[in-house]
């Protein structure tokens, strides 16, 4: 096992998949699993890749940069020998919620609410922002899909949350997931 | 992962177009509580409400606060008393509803419901105590609905009973003079009458329900309006077809999240879970008014000619979406047309843009009948039940619930105010067409019979 995880960033544009995923083949590597996002108009990748035995992260990681000149990616690859952390190893029952902040953007929002988060035990498995700009409220919004362990205290933790709220002139509201799902995916 | 639009959506559902969960109601059988003896029965149902249910307005409480979605009302309702109190006076009756009542405030639910009697084909010695009980009853009682069933499509009209209910409601609102009829907008007369309505006035548990079981009423005008009004807005051909889509579609949401909240309800009380009924339930507030959905879609009020066409059309969609959403919808489900409940039917009402003749050619499609409507005190007894057969006829012949909830106000005349407060709203005096004159056809009595159910044309 000669696993490697790759990160790319950059302005997105076409073939940047195809261009890093050609390397890998070239190098004989397996992707074992990736995910990519869009943020405006920032591309951003993470993969999962399986080696050959005789082969290294460096050496990937300067196929990578050769092969992707002129398209100012910024490209790196990582030995990955680590298994899941702690927390994914002793984790504890746990319960999905949806934060959600209704408001204009206002720096520190996503550190205070991160924060008290993870002063309650708090794991974020998914965050979004949803800026718009404008009056509507629904504009301009912040998601933080979280997984709650059974054992936090709800009600410190909304009370901690409104709060902040209140400091930053936003709705924060917490609601367990299952309402999204129930309301949204009429279809299962 | 959520996608935002699904967020986005549910969290406007909430937010901003008044969706509530109306009602949990709590459905408690009482057959194993009856006496012979007054003081028994009556611990006995205390005991027996009070223990079940003791926990549901913390429950909700808390599933309020887990799903962010308001659980306005809890409720409470019961086997019909008029079946289960069988050997008691009138008399006694009232005390059944003042223990009811004592049960109701001990817990904190807003209303019980079931001081009914099923009468559709005849009258028991203990229905015609309990129908007899209900003016007092409603009058000393705070929180205590009651209910009769007159008809029905297998059973036909009985006009005996419809005519006694003519002369309670007329003794029910002139106890209440001094609240404009109060104890008459806590009493409905049905046609064909579901077991399992979790809304009120109508709530009872039928004889063929379980031991105890959780219903919930879920409501949604509001919703219903804004998802039109956006549709309408984002589509430039929106037509009729699409618009019943976008009703549907509404209306699965929102069975959907009510099917959620009842059945953890359920769960945590240890007690089945009954149905959802997708009621479009007004209340006498801006943004969460059936009559604004009629504007909506652009009729210039609720009651101009073409209302009766969209009410059915909406209506069906709303049943359509519910049924689709969950295999458990029961109760009323579809569009309630409350007059005094609704701030636009009310104003409407008040213009003189919708008459109680079109009303009533309304409630032929909607899912219940007349109801909250204010009628001047002088609307004689046999008026009354006239209104009352008119509205039965109009169930059994179409085989589907048919209800009124008329409140003659004391002292009041067509066009006056009138208050009752809370979710009971507000509105005008509606005339009645030669109101205050006898009615030899109600006195006749008997029973109109049931339709015959082949050759339907």
């Amino acid at each position: 096992m000669n696993k490697v995880l790759i990160s790319v960033l950059g302005s997105d544009q076409p073939g940047i998949m195809a261009r890093v995923a050609s390397v890998i083949q070239q190098h004989n590597g397996n992707i074992e699993n990736l995910s990519q996002t869009l943020l405006d108009n920032v591309f951003g990748a993470l993969l999962m890749a399986n080696l050959a035995d005789d082969d290294s992260a460096e050496n990937l990681q300067l196929s990578l940069q050769q092969q992707t000149q002129g398209m100012n990616l910024y490209i790196r690859v990582h030995p990955w020998q680590a298994g899941p952390s702690d927390w994914h190893q002793n984790k504890p029952e746990t319960q999905p919620y949806i934060v959600t902040a209704i408001g204009p953007d206002r720096q520190g929002l996503v550190a205070e609410i991160a924060g008290e988060l993870f002063r309650h035990g708090v794991n974020i498995t998914n965050i979004q922002a949803i800026f718009k700009g404008g009056k509507n409220p629904m504009d301009n919004l912040m998601v933080f899909e979280v997984d709650v362990p059974r054992a936090a205290l709800m009600n410190d933790l909304r009370d901690a949350l409104d709060a902040i709220a209140a400091r930053l002139e936003l709705e924060i509201n917490v609601q367990h997931r299952k309402i999204f799902e129930s309301v949204s995916n009429i279809l299962n | 992962m959520l996608t935002p639009k699904e967020i986005i959506s549910t969290l406007q559902m909430v937010r901003e177009e008044n969706l509530d969960l109306r009602t949990v109601t709590v459905g408690i059988n009482l057959t194993d509580c009856v006496s012979h003896d007054i003081g028994t029965f009556k611990r006995k149902i205390y005991d027996k409400i009070t223990r079940t249910a003791g926990q549901l307005v913390a429950t909700c409480n808390r599933i309020e606060r887990r799903y962010g979605i308001e659980v306005a009302n809890k409720r409470i309702s019961v086997s019909p008393i008029g079946v289960v109190g069988a050997p008691f006076n009138a008399d006694q009756m009232v005390e059944i509803a003042l223990t009811l009542d004592k049960a109701a405030i001990e817990l904190g639910v807003d209303f019980v419901g079931g001081f009914s009697a099923l009468v559709e084909k005849g009258m028991s010695h203990g229905d015609t105590a309990l129908i007899d009980a209900i003016p007092q009853a409603l009058t000393e009682s705070q929180r205590v609905c009651s209910s009769v069933n007159v008809a029905s499509t297998r059973a036909g009209l009985n006009m005996d009973a419809i005519k006694r209910m003519g002369v309670i409601i007329k003794q029910a609102a002139e106890l209440t003079a001094e609240d404009d009829g109060l104890a008459a907008a806590k009493l409905v007369v049905f046609a064909n009458i579901p077991q399992d309505v979790p809304f009120m006035a109508g709530a009872y548990l039928g004889i063929g329900e379980a031991d105890a079981v959780v219903s919930v009423g879920v409501s949604g005008p509001g919703v219903v309006k804004a998802a039109l009004e956006r549709a309408m807005a984002e589509e430039d051909n929106l037509d009729l077809s699409r618009a019943a889509d976008v009703i549907k579609q509404t209306a699965a949401r929102l069975t959907r999240a009510g099917e959620l909240v009842g059945r953890e309800v359920a769960q945590i009380l240890g007690l089945p879970f009954g149905i959802v009924d997708l009621s479009l339930a007004p209340t006498p507030n801006e943004n969460d008014s059936v009559g604004e959905i009629f504007e909506a879609i652009g009729l210039p009020a609720i009651g101009a000619p073409g209302s009766t066409a969209f009410l059915a059309m909406l209506n069906d969609a709303v049943k359509k979406g519910g049924a689709f959403a969950s295999s458990h919808v029961g109760g009323l489900s579809g569009a309630f047309i409350p007059v005094c409940e609704d701030l636009t039917i009310a104003r409407s009402a008040a213009e003189g843009t919708l008459a109680l003749e079109k009303l009533e050619a309304m409630t032929a499609v909607c899912s219940v009948g007349l109801d909250m409507i204010a009628l001047p005190g002088d609307t004689s007894a046999e008026m009354l039940s006239a209104i009352i057969a008119d509205e039965m006829a109009i169930g059994v012949i179409n085989k589907k619930t048919t209800a009124a909830r008329l409140i003659p106000a004391p002292g009041k005349q067509a066009g006056d105010h009138v208050v009752f407060g809370g979710l009971l709203g507000e509105g005008p005096v509606m005339a009645v067409n030669m109101g205050n004159q006898e009615n030899r056809f109600v006195r006749l009595g008997g029973r109109i019979p049931a339709p015959i159910q082949s050759l339907v044309n």
